[in-house]
């Protein structure tokens, strides 16, 4: 039932081809930077508005 | 309700489904049915996770949280991108290298039959139940304010997801998702615009955050280490983690909706899309809870309201005394909020903070009373429903906003419950039909229709049951918190079993099987004698699920390196 590996990822390196991001750590570290940046900004919007 | 709202509504929601229909009039194959059209994009892969995970709840509980209890409900998203990294990174990879149809099939080749059929199961069980919530969520809410029979609702919105999920299988699921993430932006976009227009001219926006900031609305984070405290940083954080991660990387319904296309790279970035967009999303619903918090000190609502519930019991003279009080209060509440903002506009701190104080206690008083007014009912009648925190949206909904809009909103909130349900629906069918079916009878290699056909029976099957279980079962009041309570019973010994799978390579099937039904039991007993938040169900059915594993195997007979059965 399952057929077989689909060729293009057998090796499991295909680029992310995203202007700016090289490899898909790249990607995930912009994302994990986005994370971090959302959090600092709700963390100063609770002080403002408490 | 008037003319042009039942043509927005039923436009909106039965031309979707039409379309869903005839797009996929020619699928014959079982691979197309499944896992959908091949050359699927990344945008609407993004899209279709994000309409798998929002369901009508989301729509209606979430701006009642904000009311309520203000916005320390984000911090239950702050595991999500950090989830969604792990699972692009290291889930995804492997189920697109093995090609398998669900994340069970995984779990058979790197363990074996008995295992991948437990994970099935849980799957299964939580899933088929959550599916009756999500139908029955948006059902009964509506229904109440309308008038509307709740069993015509069900069966109406049962009717309508089954006809294009069971027609076009997982391909039909994503083309309407695009649709109905349009429909539901589009509303809630005039639901916020409307609700801005309508606060008083001389608040605004900057004035309308301050009050709900002060008044204790606007706390997005708590540090707090306290883990009787429903949601802190913390819990959201890893307890959110493990959520995220069980339910992205183990749910069927979203591993369906991401191991779809043509590439790898459009699954990560249809993930990815998630990652960004999930908290700033669920923040502005939250906001605009707050907002209609704001909103509603200056035009006074109902004091509860459910106001189905409240008539229903609200008969004698101490419930109209209740309402007079809590007119009283509202009015000197919104006579503190003008003192409060008039000080701010001065230098005197004295002033402004003795200003705030009265604004403060007026609110309590308020709070108060509809507490009151809660007790009220109960004493009336024990079983009365006392939460209305879910009916605060809706309410507004109905009496602020134009016809049209109103259609507009009211389909938004079938457009979710129909988008989450038609990937529940259709997760249920893969699975049953590729992890159960073919243990009893394996699929025709050739047949593609007949196999097309079993897909299209589970697939209905799963229907009938979840709109059974929406017309015949009660649900807990909090209907958001029904479905994640659910899911982190489940949720984390499913996740334990893919976390042995994936870096535990030397423990075994026998091992893991008995571990992750230890743990499954352990979880089920702390819930019900324990009262902690219930995310930690996440972290606990994982932690207990991999120790258990690692505990078993080093007492258990040794056993060949892994190969798994190879049967998928």
């Amino acid at each position: 039932m399952t057929p077989a590996p689909r060729p293009d990822e057998r090796g499991g390196a295909e680029p992310p081809d995203v202007p700016g991001f090289r490899t898909w750590w790249g990607v995930y570290l912009f994302v994990f930077g986005w994370f971090v940046l959302v959090i600092v900004l709700l963390t100063v919007f609770t002080v403002v508005f408490s | 309700m008037n003319v042009a709202d039942w043509a927005v509504l039923l436009g909106t929601l039965v031309g979707i489904a039409a379309y869903g229909v005839w797009r996929t009039r020619h699928v014959r194959s079982l691979t197309t049915y499944l896992r959908g059209d091949a050359a699927i994009g990344w945008g609407t892969i993004g899209l279709s996770v994000m309409a798998t995970q929002a369901s009508a709840v989301t729509f209606l509980s979430i701006p009642g949280q904000g009311f309520e209890s203000g916005i320390g409900f984000v911090q239950n998203y702050f595991g999500l991108p950090l989830a969604l990294i792990i699972v692009c990174a290291v889930f995804l990879p492997m189920y697109r290298r093995l090609n398998v149809f669900t994340a069970y099939q995984f779990l058979g080749q790197r363990f074996d039959d008995k295992t991948r059929l437990l994970g099935a199961g849980l799957f299964l069980v939580q899933r088929g139940l959550a599916a009756g919530v999500t139908i029955y969520a948006p059902a009964i809410i509506i229904s109440t304010v309308l008038g509307w029979r709740v069993d015509l609702v069900v069966v109406f919105t049962g009717l309508l997801v089954l006809a294009y999920t069971v027609a076009g299988g997982s391909e039909a699921v994503a083309l309407t998702h695009r649709w109905q993430v349009a429909v539901i932006w589009a509303g809630m976009a005039t639901a916020v615009i409307v609700l801005l227009l309508r606060l008083p001219p001389d608040l605004g926006l900057n004035g309308a955050a301050h009050v709900a900031g002060a008044l204790g609305k606007l706390r997005a984070v708590d540090f707090s280490l306290d883990p009787s405290r429903r949601y802190t940083v913390w819990t959201g954080v890893f307890g959110g983690l493990f959520l995220s991660l069980s339910y992205f990387g183990t749910d069927q319904s979203q591993v369906q909706r991401y191991i779809a296309g043509p590439s790898l790279r459009n699954s990560r970035l249809g993930l990815m899309f998630n990652a960004v967009l999930k908290i700033p999303m669920q923040f502005v619903i939250l906001v605009l809870g707050a907002f209609l918090f704001v909103f509603y000190q200056f035009v006074p609502p109902p004091v509860f309201f459910n106001q189905a519930e409240w008539r229903r019991h609200a008969e004698d003279g101490r419930f109209r005394a209740i309402e007079a009080e809590y007119a009283g209060a509202l009015a000197q509440s919104q006579s503190a909020i003008r003192g409060w903002l008039e000080a701010r506009g001065t230098d005197d701190a004295a002033r402004e903070a003795s200003a705030r104080a009265a604004m403060v206690s007026a609110n309590d008083r308020a709070h108060a009373i509809r507490a009151e007014a809660k007790s009220a009912l109960v004493a009336v009648d024990p079983r009365a429903k006392t939460k209305d925190s879910d009916y605060v949206f809706i309410t507004f909904i109905l009496t602020q906003l134009p016809h049209g809009a109103v259609g507009l909103l009211l389909a938004v909130m079938f457009s979710a419950a129909l988008s989450s349900t038609a990937s529940e629906l259709a997760a249920l069918g893969t699975t049953t039909t590729i992890d159960v079916w073919r243990h009893l009878r394996p699929l025709a290699t050739t047949d593609e229709a007949r196999n097309v056909r079993v897909a299209r029976r589970f697939t209905l099957l799963w229907g009938a049951v979840a709109v059974g279980f929406a017309l015949f079962a009660g649900f807990a009041e909090n209907l958001i918190e029904a479905i994640n309570i659910l899911g982190s019973i489940f949720y984390g010994v499913l996740l334990g079993l893919f976390l042995v799978a994936f870096f535990l390579r030397w423990v075994g099937g026998t091992a893991v099987f008995l571990a992750a039904f230890i743990a499954q039991a352990l979880v089920i007993a702390m819930y019900f004698s324990l009262s902690i938040g219930y995310l930690w169900y996440n972290l606990i059915g994982c932690a207990a699920c991999i120790g258990l594993s690692l505990a078993l195997q080093a007492i258990l007979p040794s056993r060949a390196p892994v190969a798994g059965s190879g049967r998928t």
